[in-house]
């Protein structure tokens, strides 16, 4: 049972303040961004408690989105309630900065009012809320088709990315006025993070791929979407094909709105997608990846014979983490111009930065470092090489939507967007 | 134009500017003057002094502006009770209204408004829109129940509230129903022992229904409810599983969480050879790897929550070691809880491969995290054994890096390592030595110290290692100093030759230069102990040491119970049950999980009990006291001829099975009470105290009628005897054999389970004599399948004196025939749940073995009751 719910922004400012029981005083605000700037880096923020109150909070959009309980409360609720809640901000208002939620205050209660009751979360689908609302959403700036800006997906920030209008996913969803409603989109992206480590032998450790179907849709009347995926999209471990040509995962969940009738035959989802953003599918592949990860590193170490250097020869993007050790000073051999390399001593790591790398190329770096009291045993504690990427139009799991049918067939011009994109969620390789 | 300008006109006549702009004639003045008024609301300034011009601008067809007007009186109503009056009339007339949303704003809001003067007027509109024909009224209304029950819960009973509350639950809306039960839930918990929700086969069938339909926050609701209940049979508790294991695949984590806490819940009733349980076991695994991929806020949580669950159910995710890895970019708060749960799941079969991750974690850059994964190394050496050898060179390997605090946490576990595996792995100390110096902190000083005092006698500069310490004495902390001192001793002993002067001037250290207690009585008891007798001295202070135990820092299993049944919920995040910290009557309830060991069968005796097969889980199946058969074979009872038969004293539970305490015991019925006689001896070295005693379902509801009365401490040899009045309206539940009782009994070491079984004579209530007409015609009524005979031999007594011995145990003979030389005695007998038994005892002179006929509706007791005939006849 949620007792307070509120919105602060970075600076502590309150935006938004609702009191659903009248069980704790407004005090517990300024309590809260107490105790939340307070935190030091090993303490877990997720739950704070003070006296009886116990605060759950999300930062998104640079803000703080409170809610408090006294009662022996799911914390799990309360963290996806607070995660639909900015969605759904984002929905209303279009997107999530301190402006536009102090904009639309009137808008953000009357969503409030509807969402809990006395603290029990009642709806968070925009598509029910929308019979009951009643203010209009104010956007910070007008909204134009041109503006082709690198905001990004929504569900990532990049910046190569210019397939579709990104600007287009920034506007708010429920709008009654004409020149914005009309526009009927939809985009449908599938975004890939991948979490490898190959091990110092080059042998690949573990290697997992968390995916995601995201449909965004501004249309107001959708009737039937069907998304079609690989005719061989297989799920679970059992269901190998002989050529192993097949799309596997192991693990598949839907949105509940989503119907599965024609999944098992002719893998195809159905959904009526409500106005706004929401995650129809998500997947999971454990170890068996279909291709060669995309990144390899061939690493090697050397001390030079006066003991006094090292040098590290790394073919790849990176970021190398050291283990406590004194050094002073970093040269390097970039392969290329336009690549950046910095030594960072507080986190004791090398930061190479590599702002595009083709397919099928290959790359290298050679730093040099001086160490002072080098010794064999320091060689041991040169730590793993980390990898930051992003790739567009690239899943891991070989996952394409087939198509996208509109049933029945929209009047008007409708754009239908399919994006792809594979970030590296954490990509090790140990040397 | 924007709202954000709302925020920043701070002039000083604005509280008059508003007024006008309040009254204004025009709408759209109105709405932008009460938007200004809420924005200055938010913010914190005080703008109650405009409450009855907002009020005014409460009756308008305008919904917009209406619910601003709202908001405004839900924030001030408190403040200025009478005015909130004046919007009464608004409120009332707007439940009327044709419009459904406005029927449900007016009375969502009322119930927002925390003032007792309005709740009287809230009575009537309430009990209408409980009745509404639009669900989302109904629904809104349900939660004003809850709302008005938090104000004044007296009313809501006079008014019948809670009546129509719970014949929502059977709404047809799904919505409503999870209000409802959401609703229900809230007040139940503040009245602990009502019976409002009222759950039962019937009720739970509607919940599963409504659970398929509703939204996914009314699943939680819905959910959550379900765990409270305690399902009567395996089957039940398996048809629930079934039907509530699809929400393991919901988007939503908070539904996946609370059905896990359902299944987790439910699972304990299962038996383990089930075929189902290990399909449930299997589908619990993948749900809750999918909730590692979330956010690290929400992957901390579950990661608590998965902690609790490796605890109480391993086998869940013995596979699936590999999620738990960390990754070099998780927080460090969920790092650390991946390395608890790592070191849980560490077995034979993978901890190859958890060595290899844990070594990679020590050289990482966060020195909290580094110390952990080394000290969890050490963890692993103690809990695998095949694994010792390996963890103790990877340690060898950390401490060549000479990275402080790497070496400082290895050494610490180094000595846990020695102290688990005895002469095993000396040969490292001397890598160890030669780190000595790098020593700073009180945990590893303590740590070497131990270990140079321990091995002393291999160790050939002793003396010289522990003389260095000894130089800043006084500027050590205590823990060092007492271990320097005990290591010190133990040089001496081993080596009294060269290390006299040593130990008489740290004793002097001890004893004269310190004001700490401790290190000062300690040096004392050394001191007199070496002076007295040195033999004496070492048989004591070289004692051997009992092993340490392989798992560190479990969660006690009664609180680990508690917390199984709140996963999900903050008690799984802090780990501390919700009475701890939450406050008032909520939450204060303590959750416990059906005991196991249920078995098939149907509620209630004499209603045809199904062939359910009897399956007993392994942990209660071990300490059985002794079934009926040497029960009554032990010679020598108290033979009392007339009274009630009393089976001589068993054991129970042996001492070696339940860390010390011994019980034993037996049954008796005195006076129409049934007694459980128990004798509990301590034969462990420490006190027990806290003694409580809870039974398992059984057959005839068989439960402890008051707590169980040890009222001192038991002592170490101390034995106790206490008599435990039984009630017989416990749960129900059939055992086999049928007389079997399961029996928890707790006390401030842990709690132990151990299974008896009673004679069935203890059942026999005194008005069990059958008038004869009665008897005749029952004995006819009950089918001939019904009856079995049985033989009982060797019994010397005639027909009158067997009578007579039976009727001390509330057997009553009704009448007597003789044919042909044989007695038929025609016996009834009556247990305490209503069933009855009827017996015909053939007696023949001279012939030592009767026969006996039995009848009764539920031919399962004709076993037992055959037992205590035999039992009672030859005592």
């Amino acid at each position: 049972m949620i007792s307070q719910v509120f919105i602060l922004s970075s600076k502590g400012d309150h935006l938004i303040y609702k009191d659903f029981r009248g069980e704790a005083g407004k005090d517990a605000v300024n309590k809260f961004y107490e105790m939340v700037t307070a935190l030091t880096g090993g303490q877990p923020p997720v739950v704070m408690k003070h006296k009886e109150l116990h605060f759950v909070h999300i930062r998104q959009g640079g803000l703080y989105w409170v809610a408090t309980t006294k009662a022996d409360a799911s914390p799990f609720t309360i963290i996806e309630f607070l995660n639909r809640l900015t969605a759904l901000v984002k929905d209303y208002c279009g997107c999530l900065l301190e402006k536009s939620v102090q904009m639309n205050f009137a808008l953000i209660y009357e969503l409030l009012d509807e969402v809990v009751d006395f603290g029990y979360i009642q709806t968070t689908s925009t598509d029910i809320l929308k019979n009951f609302i009643q203010t209009e959403a104010v956007s910070s700036k007008p909204f134009s088709l041109f503006d082709l800006s690198n905001v990004g997906l929504f569900g990532a920030d990049t910046q190569q990315n210019k397939v579709a209008p990104s600007a287009a996913a920034t506007r708010p969803i429920v709008s009654s006025q004409g020149e914005q409603g009309s526009k009927n989109e939809i985009f449908v992206d599938v975004i890939e993070r991948m979490s490898v480590v190959i091990g110092a032998n080059g042998v690949l450790m573990k290697a997992d791929i968390e995916g995601e179907i995201r449909v965004k849709c501004y249309m107001p009347s959708c009737s039937e979407m069907r998304i079609g995926l690989n005719e061989e999209f297989s799920i679970g471990k059992s269901q190998l094909s002989g050529y192993g040509a097949a799309v596997r995962v192991d693990e598949c969940s839907f949105h509940q709105a989503v119907r599965l009738d024609e999944f098992d035959t002719y893998r195809i989802l159905k959904v009526c997608p409500s106005q706004g953003e929401q995650t129809v599918m998500q997947y999971q592949l454990c170890d068996d990846l279909p291709t060669a990860p995309p990144f390899r590193l061939f690493p090697s170490i050397e001390r030079d014979s006066g003991g006094r250097y090292r040098t590290l020869f790394i073919h790849l993007p990176l970021l190398s983490l050291f283990s406590p050790s004194l050094f002073s000073s970093l040269s390097q051999e970039l392969s290329s111009p336009d690549q950046s390399a910095e030594l960072q001593p507080k986190n004791k790591a090398v930061h190479w930065e590599i702002p595009r790398f083709p397919g099928g190329a290959q790359l290298s770096a050679l730093f040099k470092l001086e160490v002072s009291g080098l010794s064999a045993a320091s060689l041991q504690e040169v730590g793993p090489v980390s990898l930051s990427f992003e790739l567009p139009k690239y899943t891991c799991t070989g996952l394409q939507i087939r198509f996208l049918r509109l049933s029945p067939i929209q009047p008007g011009p409708s754009q239908r967007w399919v994006r792809y994109v594979t970030h590296s969620d954490s990509y090790t390789i140990r040397i | 134009m924007t709202d954000s300008k709302y925020f920043t006109t701070t002039k000083k006549g604005e509280i008059f500017e508003l007024k006008a702009e309040l009254n204004s004639d025009k709408k759209e003045k109105k709405k932008e003057a009460v938007k200004k008024v809420i924005a200055s609301m938010t913010v914190g300034k005080d703008v109650s002094a405009l409450f009855p011009d907002v009020v005014n601008c409460m009756q308008t067809d305008n919904l917009e502006l209406k619910k601003l007007v709202y908001l405004y009186l839900m924030n001030y109503a408190k403040s200025q009770p009478d005015m909130a009056i004046m919007a009464v009339n608004t409120f009332v007339k707007d439940c009327e209204d044709p419009n459904p949303l406005i029927r449900a704003l007016a009375v969502r809001t009322m119930g927002c408004i925390r003032v007792d003067k309005i709740t009287e007027y809230l009575c009537e509109p309430l009990r209408k829109c409980l009745k509404d024909e639009d669900p989302y009224v109904r629904k809104t209304a349900a939660v004003c129940v809850a709302k008005l029950h938090d104000i004044n819960a007296q009313l809501v009973e006079d008014q019948g509230f809670l009546d129509t509350l719970k014949d929502l639950i059977s709404d047809s809306n799904p919505m409503v129903v999870a209000n409802a039960v959401a609703a229900l839930s809230e007040i139940a918990e503040s009245h602990p022992n009502s019976n409002l929700l009222d759950l039962n086969p019937q009720s739970i069938n509607k919940l599963l229904t409504a659970l398929n339909e509703c939204t996914e926050w009314g699943q939680i609701f819905i959910l959550d409810c379900l765990a409270n209940y305690t399902p009567r049979d395996d089957r039940e508790s398996q048809s629930i599983c079934e039907r509530v294991t699809p929400r393991l695949s919901h988007a939503n984590s908070a539904v996946v969480l609370s059905a896990v806490k359902v299944l987790m819940k439910f699972m304990e009733m299962l038996p383990k050879d089930l075929d189902y349980y290990g399909t449930l076991l299997k589908k619990l695994a993948p749900p809750l790897v999918t909730l590692l991929s979330a956010e690290p806020e929400l992957q901390y949580v579950a990661l608590r929550n998965i902690n609790l669950i490796v605890q109480k159910r391993p086998e869940i995710l013995k596979h699936e070691m590999k999620v738990f890895f960390v990754k070099y970019n998780d927080p460090i708060y969920v790092k650390l809880e991946k390395l608890d749960i790592m070191i849980r799941l560490a077995s034979q079969a993978n901890i190859a491969q958890v060595l290899a991750e844990l070594k990679e974690y020590a050289t990482e850059v966060d020195v909290d995290f580094v110390r952990k994964a080394v000290r969890a190394i050490g963890r692993c050496a103690i809990k695998v054994e095949q694994s010792a050898e390996r963890c103790v060179s990877t340690l060898l390997d950390l401490i060549q890096t000479k990275v402080n605090y790497v070496v400082q946490e290895a050494i610490v576990v180094i000595k846990d390592i020695f102290r688990k595996y005895p002469n095993k792995y000396e040969s490292v100390i001397a890598t160890l030595c030669e780190n000595l110096d790098s020593l700073d902190e009180p945990e590893a000083r303590a740590a070497m110290i131990w270990i140079v005092g321990e091995y002393a006698e291999r160790i050939d500069n002793a003396d010289e290692l522990l003389e260095s310490f000894l130089e800043g004495f006084h500027d050590e902390s205590t823990q060092v100093q007492l271990q320097l001192l005990t290591a010190i001793v133990k040089l001496f002993l081993k080596k009294p030759t060269e290390t006299q002067e040593l130990v008489q001037q740290v004793l002097s250290l001890a004893t004269q230069d310190s004001d700490n207690p401790d290190l000062r009585d300690r040096g004392y008891i050394y001191w007199r102990l070496l002076s007295t007798d040195p033999v004496a001295a070492k048989e004591v202070v070289l004692a051997e040491k009992p092993l340490i135990s392989e798992e560190t820092d479990l969660i006690e299993p009664t609180l680990l119970e508690e917390l199984i049944c709140h996963i999900g919920t903050l008690a799984s995040v802090y780990h501390k049950p919700p009475s701890a910290f939450v406050e008032g009557s909520r939450g204060v309830m303590h959750k416990r999980l059906p005991l196991g060991g249920d078995i098939g069968g149907s509620p209630a005796m004499g209603a045809g009990f199904g062939a359910a097969p009897a399956v007993m889980p392994a942990s209660l199946n071990a300490p059985v006291g002794g079934g009926l058969g040497d029960l009554f074979d032990l010679g020598g009872g108290v033979g009392m001829p007339m009274g009630a038969y009393i089976p001589p004293k068993t054991v129970w539970l042996p001492a070696m099975k339940a860390k010390g305490l011994e019980i034993s015991g037996t049954f008796a019925r005195r006076a129409g009470v049934i007694q459980m006689e128990l004798v509990l001896t301590n034969k462990a070295m420490s006190v027990m105290t806290d003694f409580a005693i809870q039974f398992n379902r059984n057959s005839f509801g068989l439960a402890p009628a008051g707590p169980l009365q040890v009222l001192t401490p038991l002592g170490p040899n101390q034995t106790i005897e206490v008599s435990l009045p039984l009630s017989t309206v416990g749960p129900v539940m059939k055992m086999d054999p049928l007389n079997n009782l399961q029996v928890a009994v707790k006390n401030n070491i842990d709690v132990f389970y151990f299974s008896c079984q009673y004679p069935i004579s203890m059942l026999f209530v005194e008005d069990g004599k059958m008038e004869r007409q009665v008897f005749l015609a029952t004995w006819k009524d009950i089918p001939n399948d019904n009856e079995s005979q049985f033989q009982i031999q060797d019994c010397h007594l005639n027909s009158e004196a067997a009578s007579n011995k039976l009727q001390g145990s509330n057997i009553f003979t009704i009448a007597k025939r003789t044919v042909e030389g044989q007695d038929m005695l025609y016996m009834s007998i009556k247990l305490s749940n209503g069933i009855w038994v009827l017996a015909e005892l053939k007696v023949q002179a001279g012939n030592p073995n009767y026969t006996i006929s039995l009848k009764c509706r539920a031919p399962e007791v004709s076993q037992c009751v055959f037992q205590c005939y035999e039992a009672v006849l030859k005592n």
